[in-house]
């Protein structure tokens, strides 16, 4: 896909075209491996393939995928933890590509990540002044000890840790599972980012916690006008917490577009079968669910749609190449060739009514 | 607690009553479980839900004794009822259908309680299974020590059939866990769970490790199992919404107490407990209206120090006087609903002068906790 499309996919659904603070071109990462034949081509794990999106200001998008799916391979790309294999990332237009110190830091200055796990993600030897005040210190916001404490103080406040002078001198040790994400969180605002990452950041907090933390995090979405690359295996907070929805298979993107379009009326199998599969209170022990087999190896991964080994309507040109993209208009698009792609119209009609959305299945 | 709603049929399997585990650590005691009462029914699905502390966990230890130290029972009795057939060896050859307290079992008959008529799964199946071991022999080693009579041909033969009913081909018996994906390893574990036939399987986050879909399926299966077999599940997870398709019965745990008690539709109809309708009010849903939702302020308390009287009440956006002193008991809702047990006072006729919380009432309350919470912190 060229880098035009990816923008007329994405912003088609905007009244107002404002330009996306960063962009991913085609990326792809591919990691060698161990072992293969002696003169034979190296094994690489095929880990993500042909991506593009964009991140607007006070915007989330969410990746939604399984694991092994890609989606933490993906931010870490834009987090420029990762070298992508192919593809390029458009920082305001710029294509950020300079591998220097100076640069990167530059970089990450403007685009944070918030990590899964808050209880490995802060050094456990810091307390929440020295993990806030080195981001302040490194980035220039703080030049002296007393604007440093200034700012962490407001940090905390923002990210609703009060008192906050009580927890400025705490460890994480002293801290629950949902006070540390929020001074990861905090620590993540304090290079005054325009775009966070946010890797799964409440699938490790109580469930009583997790909605408060993603409240947070909508606020500063709203507030702070932040954009948001949003990971998550549920779809249902997908839904909750972005206006946009990529979902993800063994590293493919499969469908993509408005949240509620994609979670309502999804048209990819796969995402079909991701919906049946979340737990629903509404739905009675009789729901059929068909699921056929397991993730496929990434190093040897199946050819064309990698979803057709599992798919209910593969056919046979499912094996033989990735679809192309059909767009159902207001920004909702899949790869499938249960869409038109690759067969003909009448046949697609078939198929098409044979394919029932969860919905409609209840 | 009764059991009146599943009729006179309905026989109880396990009755626990007034169990309670404590935690003896240096720094002074915590009391993990105060004064249990649950009743499992023959073929029922039993959940247990609570968040990290709340003692779910500890209550299926306790029931297997498996607690080690610094945990210890306290107080309590877990009436288990073997099946009349299988009476003889539990508790001594008496034809009559005797409980067994299996708080008072010596290790020899605890030998024969386990894995016999009660199996657990723990969560992480990737720990339970030997590395070394191939699959088969991981079962055939359970029927070895409880079988000694099989010979290896009927084992193996066991071992192939158990694959096949939780939907593994009996070509992976000679594969090594690692071989195995996660979902694959779980299903292998509950296969071994389910090798001598129990009565009773205790499965402690069987699905929280593994992926959506395969989650999915793997309840599916069970749910499948269950009405083929007959056995009865004890299924303890923190995710509110699974119970609220898989169980028969919910228990709501928090701070080491039951706090509510409810069939699943009525759980899922109509939550009694703050605490039932904040959970069950914390996950947002694919279907439906897209709004903001309210979650439960603050956080699980530290079981160290657990606040008094109804340990929720810090949280409680309906807490009135009595609940920074009185500790609520678990009783009946409503009168003609003997199936069901809350434990708050705004329940108690004696000490609350309004009427039950509706649903409006606590989605009104909370909405204005959480009002009061961003505009006292100032997001």
């Amino acid at each position: 896909m060229t880098q035009s499309q990816a923008e007329q996919t994405l912003t088609a659904n905007h009244a107002d075209p404002r330009t996306p603070i960063l962009e991913a071109v085609g990326l792809r990462k591919y990691f060698p491996v161990r072992g293969g034949k002696l003169f034979g081509p190296r094994p690489v794990v095929h880990a993500v393939e042909e991506t593009s999106f964009a991140l607007y200001p006070g915007r989330a998008l969410a990746l939604v995928g399984e694991s092994g799916s890609g989606k933490t391979t993906v931010a870490r790309m834009l987090a420029r933890l990762y070298q992508p294999t192919a593809g390029t990332l458009l920082y305001r237009g710029e294509p950020a590509k300079s591998e220097s110190r100076s640069a990167l830091l530059a970089y990450r200055r403007h685009v944070q990540m918030i990590f899964q796990d808050p209880f490995s993600s802060l050094n456990s030897n810091h307390n929440v002044h020295y993990t806030l005040g080195r981001p302040l210190r490194l980035h220039g916001h703080a030049r002296n000890r007393r604007k440093e404490r200034e700012q962490i103080l407001a940090l905390l406040n923002t990210v609703s840790l009060s008192p906050a002078e009580q927890f400025i001198e705490k460890y994480p040790h002293q801290l629950s599972g949902g006070q540390r994400q929020r001074v990861a969180i905090a620590r993540a605002l304090a290079t005054r980012p325009e775009v966070l990452l946010a890797d799964e950041p409440v699938s490790m907090l109580d469930v009583s916690i997790r909605l408060d933390v993603l409240n947070l995090l909508l606020d500063l979405k709203d507030q702070e006008r932040l954009a948001f690359l949003f990971i998550t295996h549920d779809i249902a907070s997908a839904r909750y917490f972005a206006e946009e929805t990529l979902v993800m298979y063994a590293g493919q993107t499969v469908e993509g577009g408005p949240s509620d379009e994609v979670i309502q009326r999804p048209r990819h199998p796969y995402t079909q079968l991701l919906i049946s599969a979340a737990p629903d209170p509404n739905r009675t022990q009789e729901t059929s669910f068909q699921a056929r087999g397991d993730i496929p190896s990434l190093i040897t991964p199946p050819t064309g749609c990698r979803f057709h080994p599992r798919c209910p309507h593969a056919m046979p040109v499912c094996r033989e190449r990735f679809p192309g993209r059909t767009s159902f208009g207001a920004g909702h698009w899949t790869h499938c060739f249960l869409y038109g792609e690759g067969v003909s119209a009448s046949d697609a009609a078939a198929t098409q009514t044979a394919t029932l959305s969860p919905a409609d299945r209840k | 607690m009764s059991n009146g709603a599943f009729g006179a049929a309905a026989q109880p399997l396990l009755e626990i009553k007034h169990v309670s585990v404590d935690y003896r650590a240096e720094n002074g005691t915590v009391h993990a479980l105060t004064d249990i009462s649950l009743t499992l029914e023959r073929g029922q699905i039993l959940g247990l839900a609570g968040e990290s502390g709340s003692g779910k966990s500890t209550l299926g230890y306790a029931i297997t004794r498996l607690l080690k130290p610094p945990a210890e029972i306290i107080s309590g009795e877990a009436l288990y009822y073997p099946r009349s057939s299988r009476q003889g060896t539990l508790n001594g050859g008496s034809p009559a259908p005797v409980a067994v307290d299996v708080f008072k079992l010596t290790p020899g008959q605890l030998r024969t309680l386990r894995w016999k008529e009660l199996a657990i799964v723990f969560q992480s199946a990737m720990n339970a299974l030997n590395p070394v071991i191939d699959i088969e022999a991981q079962i055939t080693d359970v029927l070895r020590t409880h079988q000694p009579g099989l010979s290896g041909r009927a084992q193996r033969a066991r071992a192939a059939e158990l694959l096949r009913l939780v939907g593994i081909a009996p070509d992976r018996l000679h594969s090594f866990p690692h071989e195995l994906s996660g979902g694959m390893r779980q299903r292998a574990i509950i296969a071994i769970a389910l090798a001598l036939g129990p009565e009773l399987i205790i499965m402690d986050e069987p699905t929280t490790a593994l992926d959506v879909v395969v989650q999915r399926e793997i309840l599916m299966q069970l749910i499948g199992l269950r009405n083929d077999l007959g056995f009865s599940v004890i299924f303890i997870t923190h995710d509110l919404s699974l119970l609220l398709e898989l169980a028969d019965k919910v228990a709501i745990m928090y701070a080491g107490r039951v706090v509510e008690l409810a069939t699943r539709e009525e759980l899922k109809q109509h939550p009694r407990h703050p605490y039932s309708y904040g959970m069950l009010n914390s996950f947002p849903t694919i279907h439906g209206e897209r709004r903001r939702m309210v979650g439960i302020p603050g956080a699980p308390p530290d079981l160290r120090a657990v606040p008094s009287g109804c340990s929720f009440h810090p949280r409680c956006p309906l807490a009135f006087a009595p609940c920074d002193r009185v500790i609520p008991a678990l009783r009946q809702p409503t009168p003609e609903r003997p199936d069901l047990a809350v434990a708050c006072h705004r329940y108690d006729p004696a000490l609350s002068a309004v009427p039950p919380p509706t649903d409006e009432e606590f989605a009104a309350s909370y909405a204005a906790a959480y009002q009061a919470e961003r505009e006292g912190k100032g997001v």
